[in-house]
């Protein structure tokens, strides 16, 4: 596409900049915008309650080690863990497609892949970060110091998957958070847990099950029939890739109506 | 040998090119062939088919009528369900190079949330590959919100934002700007400072598409009117030609003379007049054939001695074709 003669902005001579790659033009954007004033309140109250979590530890007889292993087994990463990403999660993609704020970004040459990375890494920079933090401290507050590392890998690694899934399902549906409440409490905690097959696709049990193994848990607390340690990590990254392809591909055709028509 | 004879008188003419249809344009930079978009049961757009070239063209139709489903179309935000839409001769759906130049302004008032219209003018220069360090300022400046350039946009106002939103666009410098409700929240001032940028951008050779409800608006600033009425192209072309056009379409004229009832008792017989009524403001001449009635009222009028002070159409307005069109 040329532009017809003289067309264009007064040219500033010597005044050249060099523009940021996109990709880190969209990370940047994503930082900024995703979790502004009220949003951060979703993100740190799940943060606050992991910490309560590892409060309550402390009320358990027992090894603070494995009763710290049970309360994250059973409310960090099933729990805390998802409602902390969904924030996130919709809040870089999803809550920008239904306001229209997207097409800022969407209408740009940018291939799909980058903005879906962009997304992705702006919004998992902002959830791992909480939740490792968040796992680290309810480690350290139960008096389990020594699971803190575990944990906050397993929360870092569980977030990024869920931020791509989250991103994902904000490029396929419009009412992404609904969508991503059902794939969580549904899918995952109803069916992740009759079904071997369903929770190794499942970013809250991989995290779990690195966590588990990470931490020398009790035995009762490992489940059978999915990856663990290292190797759950590899499938919570291939989830999280797999996911993004998805985002990239789905950008490609996403669906901006305006409010009007 | 024999001599070539010149034939005997030069060869006739090519036939004139016919004339093309309002709705197309000589060199299209947007060209919608036969788009039909629905959403579930709801037809948006109806095989639309018109095009888009260098200036200014206005966007019309009531609420729903399509205006911001084409514009979305044009922009590749939305997919057609039928027919084809091109600009500059690329799918602007499949081929993401075609944004490199082609900005819209949407009628949302959302703005990227916690930004300020500077850092958004960068986001998109950055999105955009421009090296330009200056082209932030100028399309900051041009749309007046260097004042407030580095306040958050969460607090603005819609004409503040839709300013906003078009700064963000010049940033671009698009070739093709489709500008979806642009005056709305503005203050006057804006508004006519607006028109004037958008007419200035036209007269550069841009392809400008802008969609109002403030009618008179769009006749200031577009020499082309599209009028979509649910989903179909209702007519296309000038105002006034598109006005012309409509034959079957009354059209009312206010005439104030110096002996009002004697010249309607003249003009009553004319064939060019459907029907007059006296009113306060003056006589009030119902046509179907404006052009006949404008020869002939004056003829009528001389004939008998009687003085015109005014004549002027009550409805020649895009508001009122807006209306016989929608009717």
């Amino acid at each position: 596409m040329t532009a017809a003669a003289g067309v264009g902005p007064p040219p500033t001579p010597g005044a050249s900049r060099r523009a940021r790659p996109p990709l880190v033009a969209v990370v940047g954007y994503t930082l900024r915008t995703a979790l502004p004033g009220r949003r951060w309140v979703g993100v740190l109250l799940p943060c606050a309650a992991a910490v309560l979590f590892g409060l309550l530890v402390r009320g358990l007889e027992g090894d603070p080690a494995d009763e710290f292993a049970r309360v994250a087994a059973l409310a960090l990463f099933p729990l805390v863990l998802p409602v902390t990403c969904l924030v996130v999660g919709d809040a870089v993609l999803g809550a920008e497609v239904r306001s229209g704020a997207f097409s800022f970004t969407w209408l740009s040459p940018v291939p799909t892949w980058q903005i879906a990375l962009g997304r992705w890494a702006g919004g998992t920079i902002l959830a791992s970060g909480s939740m490792a933090v968040a796992c680290a401290l309810a480690a350290a507050v139960a008096g389990a110091g020594e699971s803190a590392g575990a944990a906050a890998t397993g929360g870092a690694f569980g977030a990024a998957a869920y931020v791509a899934v989250f991103v994902a399902i904000g490029c396929i549906a419009r009412r992404a958070a609904v969508w991503s409440l059902a794939f969580v409490f549904l899918v995952e905690r109803l069916l992740g847990a009759a079904l071997s097959g369903i929770a190794q696709l499942s970013p809250s049990w991989e995290a779990r099950a690195a966590f588990v193994d990470f931490a020398d848990a009790p035995a009762d607390l490992v489940r059978e029939g999915i990856p663990h340690g290292t190797a759950a990590l590899v499938r919570l990254v291939v989830i999280t890739a797999v996911a993004l392809a998805v985002a990239a591909v789905r950008l490609r055709h996403l669906t901006l109506a305006g409010s009007s028509d | 040998m024999t001599t070539p004879t010149p034939p005997a008188s030069l060869p006739p003419p090519p036939p004139p090119p016919p004339a093309l249809d309002p709705a197309f344009v000589a060199a299209p930079t947007i060209a919608v062939d036969e788009v039909s978009v629905w959403f579930g049961q709801k037809v948006a757009l109806s095989e639309l088919s018109c095009s888009f070239g260098a200036g200014v063209t206005g966007l019309l139709g009531p609420n729903g009528a399509g205006k911001t489903t084409l514009m979305r179309a044009i922009t590749g935000l939305l997919p057609v369900n039928q027919g084809h839409v091109h600009v500059a001769g690329a799918d602007p759906r499949a081929d993401r190079s075609v944004h490199r130049r082609l900005a819209l302004v949407p009628e949302d008032e959302a703005v990227p949330r916690g930004l300020t219209p500077r850092q958004l003018c960068h986001y998109v220069a950055d999105l955009h590959r421009v090296t330009d360090r200056g082209i932030v300022d100028w399309a900051l400046q041009t749309v007046e919100m260097v004042p407030a350039a580095d306040r958050r946009m969460d607090g603005f106002s819609k004409g503040m934002r839709q300013r906003a939103k078009v700064a963000a666009a010049l940033v671009k410098n698009p070739l093709v700007l489709v500008l979806d409700e642009p005056l709305n929240g503005a203050d006057p001032v804006q508004r006519l400072h607006l028109i004037s940028l958008f007419k200035r951008l036209g007269d550069e050779g841009r392809t400008v598409v802008v969609s109002s409800h403030v009618l008179h608006e769009v006749e200031s600033m577009a020499e082309r009117v599209i009028v979509i009425v649910r989903g179909r192209l209702a007519a296309a072309g000038g105002h006034h030609a598109i006005r012309d056009a409509m034959d079957d379409v009354p059209r009312q004229v206010l005439v104030r003379a110096s002996e009002l009832r004697r010249l309607a008792a003249a003009l009553v017989g004319l064939d060019a007049v459907g029907a007059l009524s006296v009113t306060d403001d003056g006589l009030v001449v119902s046509t179907l054939r404006a052009r006949d009635l404008a020869v002939a009222l004056p003829r009528t009028a001389r004939d008998l001695g009687i003085r015109l002070t005014e004549v002027r159409p009550l409805d020649d307005s895009l508001e009122s074709l807006f209306r016989e069109l929608v009717r």
